[in-house]
């Protein structure tokens, strides 16, 4: 199996972007030949070892996947993802292209669509593939979606473009000592969380000027998203929350859930318990201060645990809980839900039943039992459910009656209006840590943006 | 025409054919590309791309505050660039005349301008870091502990450190630049005008800086566009937060296409660096060839 690190590629992406320079070329496979294309035999859903067998079981080519999860890539390689696939189709060889970040890896997609080079898989947000839906294989027939728990959620026009290899809830993390020795329990409503939160910065911080309550690492804007991303959902129960807000002249008026749920956010920020200076410490620092118990809690998702684990951290007297929104323990507990790194098939593939073949193969018992199992993550497949981590598990111990919602980030509307607005969650959550910041100026002003963006854009 | 000059003639066009290839497949179609995307909607994904005309350039101008503010964050790395300068000359002036271990002076300031700008962006991201940074530690250490701030998350304040590790780095370049230029200056006359009593301050204005005025000329542009296409320090350093109050001109253009998926917009943008760049030298030449016409006319 090839690896490519894809840092400098991106980077001459980026400059054939700033220029408006790209190359057109069909080929996407690298080796893949005329030959091989003439060889593909059409087949009606036979099904082998998981695998659907649409494609020549002789056919030599190669595969190009990729993807932005370096954690994943590494399984591949360890688990052998080419290996077990070659047991099905031996003379295929697949091309991993890794990129070290979310970021690079869309920006350089977003070159290579225009340029007719995507590969022949690649792994999807929930959000993008509704951008890149043109370039993208139905995948409504396949074996993957009728097995897979919630890829008809995300379907687009009624159709089914990726499969998510994964689905993930977040948690609160936290030491059970720290909460021992401040005093205090796991929070059942937004009341007590900032209750929480604000006796353990009391307690640890009056010692020590690096201790967060809540490790966020704001710097890098992206942390704030339990909160900013996901609120609004939560708050309203509304997993398609954007999409809501498109119909809306005046998302941010007051007693809106947006609104709400921000104004909440706003106030347990301004109890400073992001530590002395959220805004200065990235994710990476976050996550070690954590470690080193500087910390008491962090709000992510089981990507997190993951990491933690990977870089060798002990995770003894980790546990977890369930971020609470709700205002009473009398209101439904709504747990946001994701689907996430969803793999598609690209219509630039030189070898689609090839590549549908892998897909077919990828969520089959062959591969993904496997997989799931290596990482945090839940599993998204019917056939084969998986048991969590014992530090998530003891989340839904402690809240067992949820109301899951399943979370859209937003569909082609949604994606015009930010693109109009320049609206972004996350960097209003930074902004809201920001000195000055004034809450209801802001959402008035959002709401006259919004408004204007929807008449400019017909919506 | 004789055999001879037409071989000639011909070897001319041969040779210069690739460059004018060369220069028209990178450089003007490129150009020509980019200002055509600029009037485009257009979010670097999609197959369509209507044409809108202006629409670009009237919300730049009009309806994008933060447009200005990356522009102002620009001029703040250029006007502490330009105060920087004539200090520069002076260490320039003091590292010319000889003196024991001025090699190595040289050497030490020239370095921070050979060292990779993205790992000096994330070198000081953790010396001026809140948590166990080393800037902090040493005031601390020095018992200057309530000097204190959030470094690079005070909107205040931000662009100010930035623009210190941006001159940490190019200082020592514009130094050694300044002390080529005073290589070149004759002897001779330097001496002249010490037997003629002219003090330090005088060989300066009247001899040294006329002598280099083309080192200076080089430095401004150089010091123009570098200010102005300001990157990697801020990106690395602060990703232009917090809330934007860092983000200069590339910055924005790069979060206009690809964070918010403009690609019309940001290609816009690009064309209005190149013009302000172009603008600016310009208005440069203009002034530094009134002051020599000026300076000539008196002499």
């Amino acid at each position: 199996m090839k690896k490519r690190p894809y840092v400098l590629a991106s980077g001459l992406a980026l400059a054939l972007a700033v220029t408006g320079c790209g190359g057109a070329s069909s080929n996407s496979g690298g080796e893949t030949t005329k030959a091989a294309q003439e060889n593909v035999t059409p087949d009606q859903g036979e099904q082998e070892d998981g695998a659907k067998n649409n494609a020549d079981r002789n056919i030599s080519c190669t595969i190009t996947l990729a993807t932005w999860d370096v954690a994943a890539s590494k399984t591949f390689d360890e688990l052998d993802l080419e290996g077990r696939f070659q047991e099905l189709y031996p003379n295929v060889t697949i091309d991993i292209e890794e990129f070290n970040a979310e970021p690079e890896y869309f920006n350089s997609m977003k070159i290579r669509s225009s340029a007719s080079e995507l590969p022949d898989l690649m792994f999807h947000k929930s959000d993008s593939m509704n951008q890149y839906k043109e370039y993208l294989v139905d995948l409504t027939d396949t074996a993957a979606n009728k097995d897979n728990q919630i890829a008809s959620e995300y379907a687009i026009d009624g159709k089914v473009y990726g499969i998510p290899d994964r689905k993930a809830n977040d948690y609160v993390y936290y030491w059970t000592d720290l909460f021992d020795e401040a005093g205090v329990t796991v929070p059942e409503t937004w009341e007590e969380f900032v209750q929480v939160s604000e006796t353990l910065q009391q307690h640890f911080g009056a010692n020590d000027p690096e201790f967060a309550a809540i490790c966020m690492g704001a710097k890098d804007a992206w942390p704030t998203y339990p909160l900013m991303e996901y609120g609004p959902a939560s708050e309203s129960g509304d997993g398609y929350y954007w999409d809501y807000m498109t119909t809306e002249d005046a998302p941010f008026a007051k007693g809106t859930a947006i609104r709400t749920v921000y104004e909440k956010i706003f106030n347990l920020f301004q109890k400073g318990v992001l530590g002395a200076d959220p805004l200065g410490v990235t994710y990476d620092q976050s996550r070690a201060l954590f470690a080193k118990k500087k910390g008491a809690m962090v709000l992510n998702s089981p990507m997190f645990l993951t990491a933690y684990l990977a870089d060798g951290y002990d995770p003894t007297g980790l546990e977890t809980f369930y971020l609470p929104f709700r205002d009473s323990k009398d209101d439904a507990f709504n747990l946001v839900t994701q689907g996430d790194c969803f793999l598609t098939v690209t219509q630039h593939s030189e070898n689609p039943e090839v590549a549908k073949a892998f897909l077919e193969f990828y969520f089959s018992d062959a591969w993904y039992p496997d997989y799931i199992a290596s990482i945090s993550s839940d599993s998204t497949m019917n056939s084969f459910p998986k048991e969590l981590d014992p530090v998530l598990q003891t989340a839904s111990k402690l809240q067992s009656d949820v109301s899951f919602v399943t979370y859209g980030a937003g569909e082609s509307d949604f994606i015009r209006m930010v693109s109009e607005t320049k609206f972004d969650c996350k960097e209003l959550g930074v902004e809201m840590l920001t000195e000055g910041f004034n809450p209801d100026a802001r959402f008035d002003e959002l709401d006259a943006i919004w408004a204007e963006a929807r008449s400019k854009l017909g919506l | 025409m004789n055999r001879h000059s037409k071989k000639r003639l011909c070897f001319l066009g041969l040779s210069l054919i690739i460059p004018v290839i060369l220069l028209a497949v990178f450089v003007v179609y490129p150009f020509w590309e980019l200002i055509y995307m600029s009037f485009l909607e257009w979010d670097g994904v999609a197959s369509i791309r209507p044409f809108i005309g202006g629409a670009n350039y009237q919300q730049l101008f009009f309806k994008s505050p933060e447009f200005w503010l990356a522009f102002r964050n620009n001029l703040t790395y250029l006007l502490i660039h330009g105060l920087m300068m004539p200090l520069e000359l002076v260490l320039a002036v003091v590292l010319s005349s000889r003196f024991k271990g001025a090699n190595f002076v040289k050497a030490v300031i020239f370095l921070p301008f050979i060292i990779n700008g993205v790992g000096i962006s994330y070198s000081f991201s953790y010396f001026f870091s809140p948590v166990e940074g080393g800037f902090n530690y040493l005031l601390t250490k020095l018992g200057l502990g309530s000097l204190i701030k959030n470094w690079l998350s005070d909107p205040k304040i931000v662009n100010y450190v930035l623009s210190s590790v941006s001159i940490w780095r190019y200082m020592g370049f514009h130094i050694v630049l300044f002390m080529a230029g005073l290589a070149s200056v004759p002897e001779d006359i330097m001496d002249a005008a010490i037997v003629d009593g002219a003090n330090g301050w005088q060989r300066l204005r009247f001899i040294q800086i006329p002598a280099i005025r083309t080192v200076i000329d080089f430095m401004l542009f150089d010091v123009i566009n570098g200010s102005l296409q300001m990157f990697d320090i801020p990106y690395i350093m602060t990703s232009g937060g917090p809330n934007g109050a860092s983000n200069t001109f590339s910055i924005y253009t790069i979060d206009t296409a690809f964070k918010y998926n403009n690609f019309g917009l940001a290609s816009s943008m690009a064309v209005i660096m190149i013009a302000m760049i172009v603008a600016v030298q310009m208005i440069q030449k203009y002034i530094t060839s009134r002051i020599r016409r000026k300076e000539g006319h008196y002499a």
